[in-house]
C-alpha cells in the first residue's frame, strides 16, 4: 500500500515538473489568460448592472459578482485541470494502455495522480492572485476569508476536481469504440460551464431551473466550492452539496468501471 | 489563381471522403457545436432576464449578433481550425518541410489543406440559427443590408483566422504553442460580447491591434443601427492591414525555421 502511494506521489511529482517546464507557457497562462478572462466578465457585469439600474441581481451586488467571477476563474482551473492531461483516450488509441495493464497498480489511480500533479501551475496561480486580490479597485478584492469557509471551500474543490475527472472517464472510455473523443470533452466543458456556474452564478437562473440544476453533478463543480469560499453557504447546505457530489462520484465510478471493462474486452493492444 | 482553386477542390474531396470514414466522430462534432450554440443562447437568455439592454442592444438584436458569431465560428471550424491545430505540430516535428517544397504558397497550403467536413453540417445549423434570429427581429431590414451583413461575417471569419494564426506563429521561436493558444481562446471571448460593453483603452485595443470586436460585433452594429461608411471602411481596412502584417510575420518566422526538431 505504502509503495503504491509512493509511486502515485512520484507520478504526480513528475507531471508537476513537466507542467512547469515551459516557463513562457506558464506565465502566459497564469497572467494573460487570468486577466483576459476577468476583463471580459468585469466589463460584462458592469454593463449589465448599469443597464438594469438595479443594485443587486439574483442576490448579488456588483463587487460580490466580480468576487465570484475571480474565484470561479481560479477555481475552474483547479477543477478542470489541463485539457486531456490524463490522456486516457490517447493510451487507447496508440496502444499505450497495454503496459499499464501489466503494472501492479491501478491504472486509474496512476492517471489521477498524474492529473493532480498537472494542477501545480493552477494551484500556484490560485495562491498568487489570492494574495494580490486586495490590490483590486473598490471593494472587489475584499474577500474577508474565514477559516471555516476556507476549509469548506478547499474540501469542495478537492471533491469538484475528482468529480470532473470522473465525469470525463466514461467519455474517455468511448475511445474504445470511436476514433476521436476530443469533442466529447469539449462538450462537457461547455455544458458544465453553464450548468455548473462557471459562466454566471446559478442564482441568476429562473427558480425552477435552479431546483433542477442543484440536483445535477455540475453544481458541485463550481457553484459549491466558490460559494463555500465566499461564505455564502450554511454548513447544512454545504454538507448536502458535498453528499450529492460524492453520490455522483460513486455513480460515475461504477458506470465508468462497467464501461471500461466492456471496452477492455474488445481492446487489441495495437491501437486504433 | 485557377490552380489554387483546383487544388482546393481536391482538398474538399479528400476531406469529405475522410469524414465519411469516421461517422461517430462526425456525429460527436455536430453535437459539440450544437451544444456550444445552445449554451451561448441560454447564457444570453439568462442575462436578459435581468436587463432589457446590453451594449445598447435588446434581446432580439443580441441574438442576431450571437448567431452571426456562430456563423463565423462555424466557418472558422470548417475551413481553418483543423489546419491551424496542426501548424505547431508540423513546426516542432519538422513536417513543415513537405509544405515548403511544394509549388504553391506554403501559407495557402497550410491554412486550407484540411477542410473539416464534419463541421460543415454545423455551418448549415449556424446559418439556420442566423436566419431564425433575423426573422424574429421586429425591425424591417433591407435585403441589401442583410447581404452586406453576410459579407461582413465572411470577412469576420477571415479576420478571426488571421488573429488565430498570429497567436500560433510564435511557436517557431517558443517551440510550444500551448500558452499562446490558450491565450487566444481566452481573448476570443471578447468577440463573443457586444463591443459597446467595453470602454477606454481596452475598447481601442479591441478595434485596432487586437480586432476581436470587428469580427462579429461591428458587422451586427452596421446591420442593426444602419450603415456607416466610416465604420465599414474601418473594418475592411483593419482586415487588409492584419492580412499584410500576419503574412509578413509568417515569412519572418519561416526564415527562423530550421527543419526537424526546430
Amino acid at each position: 500500500m505504502r509503495r503504491a502511494f509512493s509511486l502515485y506521489g512520484h507520478a504526480a511529482s513528475v507531471e508537476a515538473r513537466k507542467a512547469m517546464s515551459y516557463r513562457a507557457d506558464f506565465w502566459i497562462n497564469v497572467v494573460l489568460t487570468f486577466f483576459a478572462q476577468l476583463g471580459v466578465m468585469w466589463f460584462l457585469w458592469k454593463a449589465i448592472f448599469a443597464a438594469s439600474g438595479q443594485i443587486t441581481l439574483g442576490g448579488w451586488d456588483l463587487p460580490g459578482i466580480l468576487r465570484y467571477t475571480i474565484l470561479v476563474i481560479l477555481a475552474g482551473k483547479l477543477v478542470r485541470g489541463p485539457e486531456m492531461a490524463s490522456g486516457l483516450s490517447q493510451d487507447i488509441y496508440d496502444g499505450g494502455l497495454s503496459r499499464y495493464l501489466l503494472y501492479p497498480v491501478s491504472y486509474w489511480a496512476f492517471k489521477y495522480a498524474q492529473h493532480v500533479g498537472s494542477l501545480v501551475p493552477s494551484a500556484a496561480q490560485f495562491l498568487l492572485f489570492f494574495l494580490l486580490a486586495p490590490l483590486l479597485p473598490g471593494s472587489v478584492g475584499a474577500f474577508h476569508l474565514q477559516l471555516p469557509h476556507l476549509l469548506m471551500g478547499v474540501l469542495a474543490l478537492v471533491l469538484a476536481n475528482l468529480l470532473y475527472w470522473l465525469l470525463q472517464l466514461p467519455l474517455q472510455a468511448v475511445a474504445f469504440w470511436a476514433d476521436n473523443v476530443w469533442s466529447l470533452s469539449v462538450l462537457l466543458r461547455f455544458i458544465s460551464g453553464l450548468l455548473g456556474g462557471a459562466m454566471l452564478p446559478l442564482d441568476l437562473f429562473p427558480e425552477k431551473a435552479r431546483a433542477v440544476l442543484e440536483l445535477l453533478p455540475f453544481a458541485t463543480l463550481f457553484d459549491l466550492p466558490v460559494n463555500a469560499l465566499l461564505g455564502r453557504m450554511e454548513a447544512g447546505q454545504w454538507a448536502r452539496g458535498m453528499a450529492l457530489g460524492m453520490g455522483w462520484c460513486l455513480l460515475l465510478f461504477l458506470a465508468s468501471r462497467r464501461l471500461w471493462r466492456a471496452g477492455e474486452r474488445g481492446y487489441t493492444g495495437v491501437g486504433i | 489563381m485557377l490552380r489554387h482553386l483546383r487544388l482546393y477542390l481536391h482538398f474538399l474531396r479528400f476531406s469529405f471522403s475522410r469524414a465519411m470514414e469516421f461517422r461517430l466522430d462526425f456525429f460527436f462534432r455536430v453535437v459539440m457545436d450544437a451544444a456550444f450554440y445552445a449554451v451561448q443562447i441560454a447564457f444570453f437568455g439568462v442575462i436578459y432576464r435581468h436587463t432589457v439592454l446590453l451594449g445598447g442592444w435588446n434581446h432580439d438584436q443580441a441574438l442576431v449578433f450571437v448567431c452571426g458569431f456562430f456563423l463565423i465560428d462555424a466557418l472558422h471550424m470548417t475551413v481553418f481550425a483543423n489546419n491551424l491545430w496542426w501548424l505547431p505540430i508540423f513546426v516542432n516535428k519538422g513536417d513543415l518541410d513537405y509544405y515548403l517544397v511544394r509549388p504553391v504558397s506554403p501559407l495557402f497550403f497550410l491554412s486550407l489543406r484540411d477542410f473539416a467536413a464534419n463541421s460543415f453540417l454545423n455551418l448549415l445549423l449556424a446559418g439556420a440559427l442566423l436566419a431564425w434570429s433575423l426573422l424574429r427581429l421586429p425591425q424591417h431590414l433591407e435585403p441589401g443590408a442583410i447581404l452586406l451583413y453576410l459579407a461582413l461575417l465572411v470577412n469576420g471569419a477571415f479576420l478571426y483566422y488571421l488573429v488565430h494564426l498570429a497567436f500560433l506563429i510564435p511557436v517557431f521561436w517558443l517551440h510550444s504553442a500551448r500558452g499562446l493558444g490558450d491565450a487566444f481562446y481566452t481573448l476570443e471571448k471578447y468577440a463573443e460580447k457586444p463591443d459597446r460593453i467595453y470602454s477606454g483603452w481596452l475598447r481601442r485595443l479591441l478595434v485596432s491591434v487586437m480586432p476581436f470586436s470587428l469580427i462579429a460585433s461591428f458587422p451586427a452594429g452596421l446591420l442593426l443601427e444602419g450603415l456607416q461608411v466610416k465604420v465599414l471602411l474601418h473594418v475592411l481596412g483593419v482586415t487588409a492591414l492584419a492580412f499584410l502584417v500576419v503574412r509578413a510575420f509568417f515569412r519572418l518566422a519561416l526564415r527562423t525555421y530550421s527543419s526537424a526538431s526546430s
